[in-house]
């Protein structure tokens, strides 16, 4: 077959479709992304339960669409977990295997809706790897009764009772299995069609899945019921297959034995015992009982939440914004206005003004914290990607490696949620590709196998951390020694100085790695001093802890918003600047601050370190001529190791800044992340205190 | 018989085809922007400066909220720009790139100008980088220049020098 891709793809839906479309796909390929790295070894039944449920979900609503490729994938993936869920195939490695490089091919072909261009993905090899899974394992059980798929169908009482009173009457009780073709381009309406076949014949007493849903269009491939009918099994055979897109009927008569059970029946099931024990190999912390609950979370969640609109909440956090702005200029024209009132003797209509005021204030406080809130998700969406990479990742490098995670619920800013994403999974690759040992090397330290990476999040304060904790050999600080010398970044006698503390931290340099082989793993030690930076343009920290022999630990600390910002403003030649308060170390007045001239570059000695000074305007580009007063104050910033003195020429006290973007049009905005509307109504700037420091202090060394 | 319509609808549309703008002067001289790209014209108010921005960027201001950038356009168009008066005005308009503001010397008027009225640029100044003009209108007693928004603008960000610094001294 010559190759599609490129070509335009024409699909079964409207712009509104498309985004429910991909909603729905994206939230079950989440699912089958967590879930399916849990399938490896005997999974719990409820387990194979949930995943087998969202490949159908997917492969019903890809039908629906019409996106063939998609549907007859799901359909082959289907059809393996069916296997598994019956137990008749066990999920081996290869399964998941198997599993997984489908569900990477779906997240493609599920993007294809959106950009209706063919990806050039070949589903038929993956579909093939599938079959040969399944088939790998031998036939399939024969023992005990089969019915087409083998599923087992719960009968009601009513039904059973409907049942057994036909039957009296000289009807047959049969449970007809249909299928409908995943190619088919209408299969709501073709399973409305066979349910007017089978009424038309009988009496259905129970129809998996509901009638309701059938009726309402539910785009379901397999329709199963149990009726009561008076014709013969070869009649409804063929009264049902005249249905179009109809692949297969099964009708099966259920006895009367089988529907003799005290309260309810259970219809033929080939699925095996045994899913009930032992423990996957990937686990998330908590029992079993846990996933089960968070696996059905969605559905009673969906009762109680709506969807909103991204831009919609950002909109509302703006407008909200600028209500927090007014709130404190009404503050300070209340204060103007009140003395005038109270020299006119209208100290009621103070009075009222005030509490007004006051009331306004508190209602906008709460509101900018509700709304902060319902921006807020939980790092769950972050952490639910992790345990598939930590599967890849361990597999390549030969390692075993269990993932454990706590906090999950903790909620931060969605800005955030996006921004921390990235670096987060550098720091668990190099938890596993540098940290963890390989099973040999465990072994001959005395420590399990498998070895144990962490995650978990939680709140303190206005602040969330995130750490991940490893049991592997901990930092070799005697290689980081040596590696900052041969690169010529310190010097020996600075190298040796410096404690082991501070040794742990240079993993965040640039250019340094002290894996003893490049893997293609975790790169070349660009790594984690992209992490930092990332981490540090969020107004974030990073540290990192560790223990020879016993593993590692890092903790990032990430504020709770990005939307506003704690600041310690200045002036500096009239400009208002307000410097992020992470990076602030120290603010003194020069009189205070012990200044040295070394080789004409002012200098600060702030304890044992030598900082260089700058002038803040100069260092932003402002050539204006300077006022009297400048300079009188210094503040001292860091970003990373580096760190710097800023002079200005007044301290303005802290406060919490609302960031706003410049745009675009204003040309060089180099040292500068944004802009912030003061209590006065003008306008302050944000100091990108990250890019000024690590030029000026390039700058002063050089 | 089409074609004669056809031709007939072309060279009618021609004539009605009017110019809807907001004129305002710039120093001696009067400029027109397109109506539907004005937002709002509001008095001189407090522009916080952007240190190492071009010349003719004024700063930014805070429009109700918003943070806006404001570029003096009596600089951009090379005119004298002489101290703010009471009749400076900031004349907000809505580009590809979002809300800006101009500093202009007085909103004079709002006027429809009839197409006949409009001569191309070239025809009586040729400034090499002009990118702005788009024509010049007769009116009975000046000249008024057209502007096009998008060429009065600066090119968005990217433009913006890198800096390049050496290596750390150690390396």
């Amino acid at each position: 077959m010559a190759t599609t891709r490129g070509q335009h793809l024409q699909f079964d839906l409207d712009d509104d479709d498309v985004k429910l479309f991909c909603e729905e796909a994206d939230e079950q390929i989440e699912l089958l992304d967590t879930y399916l790295v849990q399938l490896e070894g005997e999974p719990e039944a409820d387990l194979v339960q949930q995943i087998f449920r969202a490949a159908h979900t997917l492969k019903g609503s890809s039908a629906t669409i019409g996106h063939k490729k998609m549907a007859s994938l799901t359909h082959a993936m289907e059809t393996v977990l069916d296997a598994v869920r019956q137990g008749r195939r066990t999920p081996t490695s290869e399964v998941v295997d198997a599993l997984l490089a489908g569900l990477d091919a779906l997240r493609i072909l599920a993007n294809e809706v959106i950009t209706r261009i063919d990806s050039g993905v070949e589903t038929s090899g993956l579909e093939a790897d599938l079959h040969a899974v399944l088939e790998a394992d031998g036939p399939e059980a024969s023992s005990g009764p089969t019915v087409a798929g083998g599923t087992t169908y719960q009968l009601s009482e009513t039904s059973v009772s409907a049942a057994l009173a036909g039957i009296g009457q000289g009807s047959s009780c049969y449970l007809v299995e249909v299928q409908i073709d995943p190619n088919s381009q209408l299969p709501s309406i073709r399973g409305f069609q066979v349910l007017q076949e089978i009424d038309a014949l009988g009496i259905a007493l129970q129809t998996w899945p509901d009638r309701d849903l059938i009726e309402a269009g539910a785009a379901e491939l397999s329709i199963t019921a149990a009726i009561l009918s008076k014709e013969s099994d070869e009649q409804l055979q063929a009264a049902v297959r005249v249905v179009s897109d109809v692949s297969s009927v099964s009708v099966q008569v259920i006895a009367v034995e089988q529907l003799d059970h005290p309260i309810a029946a259970s219809v033929t099931s080939a699925a095996k015992a045994g899913f009930d024990s032992g423990r996957p190999q990937l686990a998330l912390v908590g029992s079993p009982a846990v996933v089960n609950d968070t696996a059905r979370a969605p559905k009673k969640a969906a009762t109680q939440s709506v969807r909103i609109d991204v831009e919609r909440l950002d909109g509302l956090m703006n407008l909200v914004g600028e209500l927090v702005i007014d709130r404190t200029r009404l503050q300070q024209i209340r204060e103007q206005l009140s003395a005038v009132l109270k020299k006119a003797n209208l100290t009621e209509l103070e009075e009222n003004f005030e509490e007004t005021t006051a009331h306004l204030a508190r209602v906008t406080d709460e509101l900018q914290e509700q709304i902060m809130r319902s921006r807020m998700l939980p790092v769950k969406s972050v952490l639910t990607r992790l345990p598939r990479l930590v599967r890849d990742v361990a597999t390549k490098c030969g390692k075993r490696v269990e993932l454990l995670t706590a906090g999950e619920e903790t909620e931060l800013d969605r800005s955030v949620i996006e921004e921390i994403s990235d670096p987060l999974v550098h720091i668990l690759r190099n938890a596993v590709d540098h940290g963890i040992e390989t099973p040999e090397e465990r072994r001959a330290a005395g420590k399990p196998e498998t070895g144990t990476v962490t995650v978990t999040a939680w709140n303190q304060e206005t602040f969330i951390y995130l750490s991940v904790k490893d049991d592997g050999k901990g930092i070799d600080t005697r290689t980081l020694r040596t590696k900052v010398v041969e690169k010529g970044i310190m010097s020996r006698e600075a190298a040796e100085s410096a404690t082991e503390e501070q040794v742990v931290q240079w993993i965040f340099m640039a250019g340094l790695s002290t894996a003893k082989t490049l893997s293609d793993v975790s790169g070349r030690g660009v790594g984690m001093d992209i992490v930092r930076t990332n981490i540090e343009r969020l107004n974030g920290q990073v540290k990192v802890r560790s223990t020879p022999g016993k593993g590692s630990e890092v903790i990032i600390q990430l504020p709770l918003t990005l939307a506003t910002t704690k600041a310690l403003m200045v002036m500096a030649n009239s400009t208002v600047y307000a410097i992020p308060l992470v990076s602030v170390t120290e603010a003194l007045a020069d009189h205070e601050a012990d200044i040295h001239s070394v080789n004409g570059v002012k200098t600060l000695r702030l304890r044992s370190r030598l900082l260089p000074m700058i002038d803040l305007a100069n260092a932003l580009g402002d050539s204006r001529p300077r006022s009297i007063e400048a300079g009188r104050f210094v503040v001292a910033a860091r970003h990373g190791e580096r760190q710097v003195a800023f002079t200005v020429d007044r301290l303005l006290g802290e406060q919490d800044v609302v960031v706003k973007s410049i745009g675009d049009l204003v040309g060089n905005r180099k040292g500068l992340t944004g802009a912030t509307i003061l209590g006065d109504g003008t306008l302050g700037l944000i100091v990108d205190t990250a890019s000024l420091v690590t030029d000026q202090a390039i700058l002063a060394s050089a | 018989m089409a074609t004669k319509t056809e031709s007939v609808i072309e060279s009618s549309s021609q004539h009605s085809r009017e110019e809807h703008v907001v004129i305002f002067r710039l120093a001696e001289e009067f400029y027109a922007l397109d109506i539907q790209t004005v937002q709002e014209i509001v008095r001189m108010q407090t522009i916080t400066s952007i240190p190492g921005s071009d010349f003719w960027v004024e700063g930014i201001t805070n429009l109700r909220g918003r943070v806006v950038p404001v570029i003096d356009l009596r600089k951009r168009c090379g005119v004298n720009a002489g101290d703010h008066s009471p009749e400076t005005r900031i004349v907000v308009v809505s580009s590809a790139t979002g809300m800006v503001g101009f500093i202009v010397d007085a909103v004079s008027e709002v006027m429809r100008i009839p197409g006949e009225q409009v001569e191309p640029p070239s025809a009586i100044v040729s400034v090499p980088e002009n990118t702005y003009l788009r024509g010049i209108a007769k009116l009975d007693d000046r000249l008024v220049s057209l502007m096009d928004l998008e060429g009065v603008l600066p090119r968005a960000a990217g433009a913006a020098e890198e800096f390049e610094f050496a290596a750390a001294a150690a390396a």
